[in-house]
């Protein structure tokens, strides 16, 4: 009995390695050999531009990157715009799953508005959002759009208003994502836990921070984590469609144009590892959150 | 009663400003696509007063044939026909590709469970770590090395990878957390792992496939960047690489109903299963949902 049992028991796991291996050979096939690529490559002054092969060159290029004034800045640029639109995500997708949190006329509606700005696909709307912002034609709002971007170019350098106006398309968009997400968590909590929550703390803010928050955790800790990845993307889309006109001063645009505007291989790819450990932190971060020993039952 | 007016009022006072903030740029994109080009320059931003479907239409004009006043020397047509083309069989077979890999993914870390398939999990999740800005470098060598350049199966086969990890995510912890019993019973009475699943599991499990289905299709149509690398030739191009090629200055308002074009329909599509995508996120999330 018992080793029929465990005949079965390894029959299954091997089903389980079959049935595994679509999605890690094509996560393999994709990412495994750049991602090498890209470690060997910060390790080497590999440029296209160079005669003869790469040499190694050992940690210099990061050597490098960390004694550049340009890097920190670049650092800094790029902590403070994933912290600000995170949390203004996280702010404004709250406030949208509160709203939604109780049945109301219209509720349905409301929904589906606050559901689009995610659906509407961000390929094509960030094109059209870069073009209204920082429209080089002469359409009807162009003047006014004109005006805007010189107001905010003159106060706060040029190229900020194009930095800005990524930034708020990304906002947009993401705290849409984040405020579906945190519905779908709100509704996951019985109804009953919050109205006891109402008898039993004095003020709704006081409700807020130790019933709504502490239940909201897997889903606020999913939100800020696929934000964070997923932050520069809308940075890199306006890149390629500009060309690479415009360079934003954060990491991700400034490993772009060494790659590919100055063919310096090497210290982009260092550049952009240089992210993994933060990224890597917060994932482990997420992983406690989400199924860690200690979550408390709901 | 008078909070309770009170509270109502600000309620919907602020439900009011969240669909403005939501709906305004879609809205804003949408009426520029309706103007004429006369319209445009002279008219009102926010409103248009003579809404006309030619920008529509001149995106369907056969590639070669002059347009308009300026003829073939300014405008240049663009294969718009093709682009849409392009996109359903990519965004059709990417949805389906990354379904069904990460459904079969899901089965065996959720119900199978391999030693370490919580790791194995997590090791597939992680993937979102690895900095996605120059690896379109590296990427160009597999491409080539699999004599996919310039080909629409190159996104088929990337697209996935960023949609994935966390359909593998969803659909796990979902089937983990559904009881053993339901699968047993069917199991006892002589049925096989394959009918159990495509019976029980697979109808059991709509909300959550639903789910993953809207965000893989969410999370493909937000790329611009990797199509645009990869598809270099205009026949080959999606919708989204072949609106970035656009000469703004003259095409303004063809770009703009392009964008109408293959937003609707995904918008259309997303709306539709709206509401099976909260459920199926709630699900997934929740232990035994």
């Amino acid at each position: 009995m018992r080793s029929r049992a465990g005949a079965r028991r390894r029959r299954e796991i091997g089903l389980a390695y079959v049935l595994l291996a679509p999605a890690v050979v094509l996560l393999v096939v994709v990412l495994a050999y750049p991602l090498a690529w890209e470690v060997w490559a910060s390790f080497t002054s590999l440029s296209p531009l160079q005669d003869g092969g790469p040499a190694f060159v050992g940690l210099e290029n990061y050597r490098l990157q960390l004694a550049s004034p340009q890097f920190w800045l670049a650092a800094a640029v790029t902590v403070a715009h994933a912290v600000v639109t995170t949390a203004a995500k996280l702010a404004i997708g709250m406030g949208f799953a509160l709203l939604l949190a109780r049945p109301f006329r219209g509720r349905a509606l409301v929904f589906l508005a606050i559901f689009l700005p995610w659906a509407y696909p961000a390929s094509v709307s960030v094109i059209g959002w870069y073009w209204t912002l920082s429209p080089p034609i002469t359409t009807s709002y162009s003047v006014f759009m004109g005006n805007l971007k010189n107001a905010v170019d003159g106060a706060l350098g040029s190229g900020a208003w194009a930095f800005l106006s990524v930034t708020l398309f990304n906002v947009w968009r993401g705290s849409s994502f984040i405020g579906v997400l945190l519905l779908a968590g709100i509704n996951a909590v019985p109804p009953e836990l919050f109205e006891y929550a109402t008898l039993e703390c004095g003020s709704a803010w006081q409700r807020f921070w130790s019933v709504t928050v502490p239940l909201l955790r897997p889903f606020l800790a999913l939100g800020v984590f696929l934000s964070l990845t997923t932050g520069f993307a809308d940075l890199a889309n306006v890149w390629m469609l500009t060309a690479g006109r415009i360079v934003f001063p954060v990491i991700g645009t400034q490993a772009y144009w060494l790659a590919i505007g100055g063919g310096e291989f090497g210290p982009a790819s260092a550049l952009s590892l240089l992210l993994v450990p933060f990224l890597l932190a917060a994932l482990l971060v997420l992983f406690r959150l989400l199924d860690g020993p200690d979550r408390a039952p709901a | 009663m008078k909070a309770g007016a009170r509270w109502r009022f600000w309620h919907r006072a602020l439900v009011g400003l969240a669909v403005v903030y939501c709906l305004f740029p879609i809205y804003f994109v949408l009426v520029q696509s309706l103007k004429t080009a006369q319209e445009d320059v002279f008219g009102y931003p926010l409103i248009v007063l003579h809404p006309t479907l030619e920008n529509f239409e001149e995106l369907f004009v056969p590639s070669g044939q002059p347009r308009g006043f300026v003829g073939t020397v300014l405008h240049r047509s663009y294969p718009f026909f093709v682009w849409l083309e392009n996109t359903i069989v990519v965004f059709t077979g990417t949805v389906a590709l990354t379904l069904g890999t990460a459904l079969a993914a899901a089965y065996a870390l959720g119900r199978l469970r391999p030693p370490g398939y919580r790791w194995w999990r997590r090791a597939i999740f992680a993937t979102y770590v690895i900095p996605q800005t120059i690896l379109f470098v590296p990427l160009y060598h597999v491409v080539n090395a699999l004599g996919l350049d310039d080909n629409l199966l190159v996104l088929v086969l990337v697209y996935p990878t960023t949609a994935l990890p966390f359909c593998v995510w969803m659909l796990s912890t979902y089937f983990q957390h559904l009881p053993r019993e339901i699968e047993e019973a069917a199991l006892l009475e002589g049925a096989g792992r394959a009918t159990a699943f495509f019976r029980i599991l697979l109808p059991l499990s709509r909300p959550v496939l639903v789910a993953a289905g809207i965000f893989t299709l969410g999370t493909i149509a937000s790329d611009f960047t990797i199509a645009s690398v990869f598809l270099l030739s205009d026949i080959n191009q999606t919708i989204p690489a072949g609106l970035g090629t656009m000469e703004v200055a003259l095409d303004e308002l063809l770009a703009v109903a392009g964008i109408n074009l293959m937003a609707i329909p995904i918008v259309l599509i997303s709306a539709c299963f709206a509401r099976g995508y909260v459920r199926g996120l709630t699900a997934a999330m929740v232990e035994g949902a």
